[in-house]
């Protein structure tokens, strides 16, 4: 073959390249997404504590199986040993998604760029919860100076409902160092231990989630006669689906489907009765900025996660 | 001659007045009167506190002589012992429990009189002027609450004793809860020994609930006992120190007690008036949770009751 001259043969040239070119683009298109998808075969969603880990698995694990059979794989669940964890685990690229209670949402969708999906309606309608603080009737505690030398139990540094929100409370109130007012504090690990504790007269003051707590009046309307509520935080997102957002766009919106219809179909039903939810609505990333408003007024850096 | 007697008799006369003025330099040793409503575990780790406590608030110089009273429960024999203590001019006296600071009030001397052990003395009323102390507060509900979590109650027999006044009030508070939490409340008012009879017409539906009264504790060994034959679970507001039996406990610790009322006895040693030394009341609390007993019982507890618990004995 010959060509009239040398812009011609690179015409030739180009011509011949484009669809081999093309060619390849597609297969490397479809490769990434083919070996994306072998990726997310199994989904891992972790889950905070939120009463305790024998009531969650329970709860939990038909969710994943009616997951699994939506999305056509594995979902697997596993319970993170406490609230903070949940940076830890997506850091060491374990997990694919959480279900996250407010402050730990925050942080991840701050700090990790999680994709807030979907939040759980509960039972009485609402997706969203709210802080306590709660004393003893009989301990004559009906402000913070009064609280001076008294012990307080906060749930874990890592929750708003039940720790960010007293701690900013206490700050708006003038206290700054909680070991010189208080004469002890700590960690209950849940917010039922936190109702408890303050109910036994382990400690003298507590702080945890309004549902939790409604919960457990529900169930025993005495705690009502023995316990008065000092503050009640604004409204947060109570729990949030969050997933990476390095998930397949396809696979993050028939999850997000599979959740908001759940409620349509009676095994959907099912399981969101023994979660004792309602339904699941669509997030939405803006309900996060009143937790970083408390996470500064407490002093809190809820851009790294440190509590102080 | 003359001149140096009369700088002598000075010195003399102003060490006198340094000692009127200072009373709490002028006891080169101090003798405390201490009397406790039972003698059971709960007062003597408490005493022991105490007299740890003062050991290390005290001067090390400062000697102290402790003399001990641990009448059987009964308002005759609390007499008694709060009478000997008087007579014998102690210098203060410490009462573990209503009943005995009670009985020390009653006999109106000038001599302060340090409490601990007292259920809500708010509610005891203690009179007199000479008085300061420390107490407890429990939330009787809650050890219902538990209680109620890991079996269903038809009776609930409160074992009190009608000769302890702050054992009368947590009956009656208990009583009040029962009804609350539709459980039929049973009185079983423990005043002498024959009345552990009464332990013989529990039904297997029953369970009891341990007052703090220190009669019933000085039988606790014969109660829980029996109790463990018919298979009825007890719960109670004391520690069950030998762990023979008692279900679940909430407790106030008796060492902080302790400690709290050595430190308001330092200050009247000290020279402060009684009267002047706020009283304090202690709520931290304890749960002990029995597995052990459980097991003996036949009762299950659940895995999320499990975690509440301060101590759990297997």
């Amino acid at each position: 073959m010959t060509f009239p001259d040398h812009a011609g043969r690179w015409r030739f040239y180009r011509r011949l390249l484009v669809l081999p070119m093309a060619a390849l683009l597609i297969y490397t298109c479809v490769a990434t997404q083919v070996r994306a998808g072998d990726r997310n075969r199994e989904l891992l969603i972790g889950i905070e504590p939120e009463h305790n880990i024998f009531d969650q698995m329970q709860r939990y694990r038909a969710l994943a199986a009616y997951l699994s059979d939506e999305l056509g794989l594995e979902v697997k669940l596993t319970i993170m040993s406490r609230y903070g964890e949940v940076l830890q685990r997506f850091r060491s690229l374990r997990l694919d998604g959480a279900l996250l209670s407010s402050y730990t949402a925050a942080l991840a969708i701050r700090e990790l760029g999680l994709t807030p999906v979907a939040n759980l309606v509960n039972l009485d309608e609402g997706s969203t919860s709210q802080g306590y603080i709660f004393v003893r009737k009989d301990s004559g505690i009906k402000n913070v100076e009064d609280m001076r030398g008294k012990s307080v139990v906060f749930v874990d540094p890592a929750t708003a409902e039940g720790y960010v929100f007293a701690r900013a409370f206490f700050r708006q109130h003038g206290i700054e160092d909680l070991d010189s007012h208080f004469s002890r504090h700590y960690y209950s690990g849940s917010h039922a231990s936190a109702v408890f504790l303050v109910l036994d007269g382990r400690a003298d003051i507590g702080s945890a989630k309004n549902t939790v707590y409604n919960q457990l009046v529900g169930r025993d309307s005495s705690i009502l006669d023995e316990l008065s509520i000092i503050a009640t935080s604004p409204e947060m997102p109570e729990v949030t689906l969050c997933l990476k957002r390095e998930l397949a766009p396809e696979l993050l919106d028939k999850l997000r489907t599979s959740l908001l219809n759940m409620d349509q179909t009676i095994e959907g039903h099912n399981v969101l009765k023994q979660l004792a939810a309602r339904r699941f609505v669509r997030s939405d990333p803006d309900d996060f900025a009143v937790i970083e408003e408390m996470a500064a007024d407490a002093g809190m850096k809820i851009l790294n996660g440190s509590a102080d | 001659m003359k001149v140096f007697r009369q700088y002598i008799a000075g010195g003399l006369l102003s060490v006198l007045l340094l000692i009127l003025c200072f009373p709490g330099l002028s006891a080169a040793k101090v003798l405390i009167g201490v009397i406790m409503t039972g003698d059971i575990p709960y007062y003597g780790s408490m005493h022991q506190a105490f007299v740890d406590g003062l050991k290390k608030k005290l001067p090390p110089d400062q000697e102290v002589q402790f003399i001990l009273q641990r009448p059987f429960p009964d308002p005759i024999a609390w007499s008694n012992a709060a009478r000997k203590l008087i007579a014998l001019d102690v210098d203060l006296i410490v009462s573990y429990g209503a009943p005995a600071t009670h009985a020390v009030l009653f006999e109106k001397s000038s001599i302060p009189v340090v409490y601990a052990g007292v259920y809500e003395p708010q509610a005891a009323a203690f009179k007199g002027r000479q008085v300061s102390g420390c107490g407890y507060k429990i939330p009787l509900s809650s050890l219902l609450r538990y209680f109620k979590r890991i079996r269903d109650i038809q009776d609930l027999r409160v074992v009190y004793s009608s000769t302890e006044e702050d054992t009368v009030r947590q009956m009656t508070e208990l009583v009040s809860l029962a009804e609350q939490q539709n459980i039929n409340p049973v009185r079983m008012d423990i005043r002498s020994r024959g009345d552990l009879k009464k332990l013989k017409g529990i039904s297997e539906n029953d369970a009891v609930y341990m007052t703090g009264s220190s009669l019933a504790h000085v039988w606790s060994d014969e109660i829980l006992t029996s109790l463990r034959e018919k298979r009825i679970p007890a719960v109670g507001i004391f520690p069950d120190s030998n762990e023979t039996g008692m279900l679940i406990t909430l407790f106030q610790p008796p060492a902080q007690q302790g400690e709290a009322a050595a430190e308001i006895a330092a200050k009247i040693i000290g020279g402060e008036q009684a009267d002047n030394i706020a009283p304090e009341l202690l709520r931290e609390t304890e749960l002990i949770f029995n597995l052990a007993e459980a097991k003996e019982l036949g009762i299950t507890f659940p895995i999320q009751l499990i975690i509440e618990a301060t101590r759990v004995i297997k």
